[in-house]
């Protein structure tokens, strides 16, 4: 079976089928939840949440300033040119460039790291359509032969719930 | 207002097209294509088909390529800024915002290759180890131009297609067919898992962080173009934050207009609200105030120290022969806006779009005002000189709104115009609860036990 | 190094044109025709400005060569985008015509207003192309062009001086204008030599230097008595 899920209309019977499948013995890292916007005011909607995301865009930040400074600095001196009696490598002017590949590095580094920690371009394991509707899935993919039937319970236990099996 | 309302009303411009849409493509579609050839033809006959002339070496060109790229902040403004102090009324607002801003920025970074003598050498601004043993001039104001204008444009288009993703996925699971399969692709295999929704917010929040900054410094730079000269009235240390303030406030405007189209023809009457309208327009009021306060600090200075070729340029502008412009641009930027946005009886979305259009027409006139006076009367009598546009330029210059119209008809086309899983997340103006629970009793936030 | 100068006396200019013609003729600049000449399209590397002064029947006319000042602190070196404009090591502002890509940021900013941009592609009427200098290049269109100090003529005689082996004397090198003038108003030379004619007149009571007050530092020294 590819997965087992419940779709549930609104955050609390979410939370609730959520829980159950904790009682139930399935670990955070198995239970799929989804949802048409995050959903910040419940638990559910923080797992998973611990990111290095805002380090990565520092560090991509350095590396542009890396960059910007290293181009600035090694054109500049190699091939030096009198313009307006500035100094070869003067400072205030390069200033500017070196902000603004800083500036670059971060945004690159941060979506780069989005589409590689959300995976954006991978293929997913299952998805029902119904979520776009506003209903919240929550369930396991790839479960066991052994607990399905269990897990089924689990998640049938709240009112409301619609019950799909792929 | 439930779920499947809101994903109808706002995918309905994407799966029902009317003869209306073919019509606005097609004229303006025309006068870009007009545009087009008449570049061609600047290309071809030589750069002398235009009206520049000694000594004014700048003219309609750079004023558009200051424009758009100060029409380009509306974006910024009211997605990164109203996003990082937590402004829940921007939420139907952020997507137009963050078009205008991107497709006016495509828009202005064309005219540096524009205006160029030999523009198929333009790549030449692009730093790379080229066979002449040459860089490009990192100490030069046009290159900082370059850099500025592509990281904003980068950071832009990536700030408005990251929130896109979701709305993809929404259409993707409504369509069928042929539109079902690209935008399952556009999607990219979104699902909305909490690990998803969390890494997109924290992408969000650091670009909001870092677009702001970059945006200030984008139209700085374009402001050092004019004050690294040493042209009367240009050199001035106040351009940085005037052309900055003033970009802002032509952004608005851009906005409000924007807006009140995609409200009428989209029929969204129900998502742009007059109260998103009022909100806007008290930042008009503000930024009008701003630009005032800025006009003021510069013309009192200038007059102040009352130096003959700076003084010169000053009496052209607000008596001699281009007085008819600049009173034209106090009215648009200053007069209309505070009156109309001052007093709220007339802050409705008419005298919203009243005032935008001033402010429109007054800031083109000012960047005009900026580049074509001083570069006339500069130092030297014997070198005084005037300007008359050529319809090249003319052209060019109309067909950069037609160009702007035309991307934005298409944008709206094809993507949701407002952001459905941003709007469903805030709370509703008229209830003040999430959107998605509509009229359904309080908001129930149990926090169950961990 | 040599540090190229020049003066300008303007109690003997004249106001004839003869260093505007030759200026022409050495650098092959074209004309543009009466029509694009009046739309300010002409290209006059030196330019003569004429200045009256005082009031009817007490006039008087002053004539002022105008050429590029080749500044040591010159505003249009540094906005350059490709460095197709910058300080070579003799004091001249060169425009290297190959690296222009015409943002015309330059002639903006020069406070003399001594830059020109090619509107159009040069064209001389039969026979006037048998006249062209074979030293100097012809600019295409969309790029700027100024004022050079001759600088065809500084190279020819110092590559001349150096196959023989010795240093250059003053006089030797001129410019096509100075070359022309009746009135010897315009004198070049190597203000480095504290011995050359330019030197001594640019320290004379007599000389002041054009909008010197921008802080260009200009390298031409107009001499008048009404100073």
């Amino acid at each position: 079976m590819k997965a087992i899920y419940g779709l549930y209309g609104d955050g609390m019977s979410a939370q609730q089928a959520v829980n159950r499948l904790r009682a139930a013995g399935v670990a955070d890292r198995e239970i799929v939840v989804m949802s048409s916007q995050p959903m910040e005011d419940y638990e559910f909607g923080h797992m998973d949440s611990r990111t290095r995301i805002w380090w990565i865009a520092c560090l991509g930040g350095l590396i542009g300033m890396a960059t910007a400074l290293g181009l600035a600095w090694l054109t500049e001196v190699s091939w030096p040119i009198n313009v307006g009696g500035l100094p070869t490598f003067a400072w205030w002017p390069n200033l500017i460039i070196i902000f603004e590949l800083t500036m670059l590095g971060a945004i690159l580094a941060t979506v780069v790291t989005l589409a590689v920690t959300a995976g954006l371009g991978r293929g997913s394991s299952f998805y029902d359509p119904a979520v776009s509707d506003g209903k919240i899935l929550v369930g396991v993919a790839n479960p066991p032969e052994a607990s399905v039937h269990e897990l089924e319970s689990a998640l049938a236990a709240i009112h409301g719930a619609q019950i799909k099996m792929i | 207002m439930p779920h499947s309302r809101i994903n109808n009303d706002l995918l309905r411009p994407l799966f029902q097209t009317s003869w209306r849409f073919y019509l606005l493509v097609g004229i303006f579609g025309s006068i870009v294509l007009a545009a087009l050839i008449a570049w061609l033809s600047q290309a071809y006959f030589g750069f002398g088909v235009t009206g520049i002339a000694w000594p004014i070496y700048w003219g309609f060109y750079v004023t558009n390529f200051v424009f758009w790229i100060g029409i380009s902040h509306a974006g910024t403004l009211i997605s990164a800024i109203l996003r990082l102090v937590d402004a829940g009324w921007r939420r139907p607002v952020t997507r137009c915002a963050e078009v205008i801003t991107v497709f006016a920025l495509m828009i202005g970074a064309l005219f540096p290759i524009i205006h160029l003598g030999r523009p198929w050498l333009a790549f030449w601004l692009f730093p790379y180890p080229s066979e002449r043993l040459i860089w490009p001039n990192f100490r030069s104001p046009l290159v900082w131009d370059f850099f500025a204008i592509n990281t904003y444009l980068t950071g832009s288009v990536l700030f408005l297609v990251l929130p896109m993703i979701p709305d993809f996925a929404v259409v993707r699971d409504k369509a069928t067919g042929l539109r079902k399969k690209i935008y399952g692709i556009l999607a990219l295999g979104w699902r909305g898992t909490p690990k998803q929704w969390h890494r997109l917010e924290s992408a969000m929040s650091i670009m909001a962080v870092a677009i702001v900054p970059v945006a200030v410094s984008v139209h700085t730079i374009v402001s050092f173009d004019f004050s690294m000269a040493p042209v009367p009235m240009w050199q001035t240390t106040i351009f940085g934050p005037y052309f900055v303030a003033g970009a802002i406030f032509s952004g608005i405007a851009g906005l409000l207009i924007a807006m009140a189209l995609l409200r009428r023809f989209l029929h969204l009457q129900e998502y742009l609200l007059p109260i998103h309208f009022q909100n806007l327009g008290k930042l008009l009021l503000v930024m009008a105030l701003l630009w005032g306060y800025f006009v003021f600090n510069e013309r009192l200075v200038t007059y102040y120290g009352n130096e003959p070729s700076e003084m010169a340029v000053f009496w052209r502008t607000q008596r001699e022969s281009f007085a008819p412009l600049y009173w034209t641009m106090i009215i648009g930027n200053f007069v209309l806006p505070v009156v109309l946005m001052g007093i709220k009886y007339f802050r409705t979305i008419t005298g919203c779009v009243i005032a935008s259009i001033g402010v429109i027409v007054g800031m083109w006139l000012e960047r005009f005002l900026i580049i074509v006076p001083s570069l006339g009367h500069k130092y030297l009598p014997y070198s005084f000189g005037t300007y008359r546009p050529q319809p090249v330029e003319i052209i060019i210059a109309i067909a950069t709104f037609a160009a702007m119209t035309l991307l934005y008809v298409l944008f709206a086309k094809f993507v949701p115009i407002i952001s459905i899983w941003e709007l469903k997340t805030g709370p509703s103006e008229r209830t003040g609860l999430p959107h998605h629970l509509g009229h359904v009793g309080p908001v129930v936030t149990d926090r169950p036990r961990p | 190094m040599p540090k190229w100068g020049m003066a300008a006396d303007l109690d003997k200019c004249t106001g004839c044109g003869a260093c505007v013609t030759a200026c022409h003729a050495e650098n092959n600049i074209s004309t543009v025709g009466a029509d694009q000449a009046a739309r300010g399209r002409a290209k006059h590397w030196i330019r003569v400005e004429r200045y009256w002064e005082g009031e009817f029947p007490d006039v008087r006319l002053k004539f002022r060569p105008v050429m590029c000042q080749h500044c040591d602190n010159a505003p249009c070196e540094p906005v350059c985008p490709t460095y197709a404009s910058h300080h070579t090591d003799d004091g001249l502002n060169a425009q290297v015509y190959n690296r222009c890509i015409g943002t015309r940021y330059c002639a903006n900013a020069c406070p003399y207003n001594v830059r020109f941009f090619d509107f159009f592609n040069p064209s001389w009427e039969k026979p006037l192309h048998l006249q062209l200098n074979p030293d100097v290049s012809l600019r295409e269109v969309g790029v700027m062009e100024k004022c050079t100090f001759c600088v065809q003529r500084i190279k020819a005689t110092t590559i001349a001086a150096k196959a023989e082996g010795r240093e250059l004397k003053d006089g030797e090198v001129n410019t096509a204008c100075a070359q022309a003038c009746p009135a010897r108003a315009l004198v070049f030379g190597d203000l480095d030599d504290p011995e050359s004619e330019v030197s001594r007149l640019s320290r004379s009571s007599r000389g002041s230097k054009l909008l010197e007050d921008v802080g260009t530092k200009p390298k031409v020294t107009y001499l008048s008595r009404g100073n």
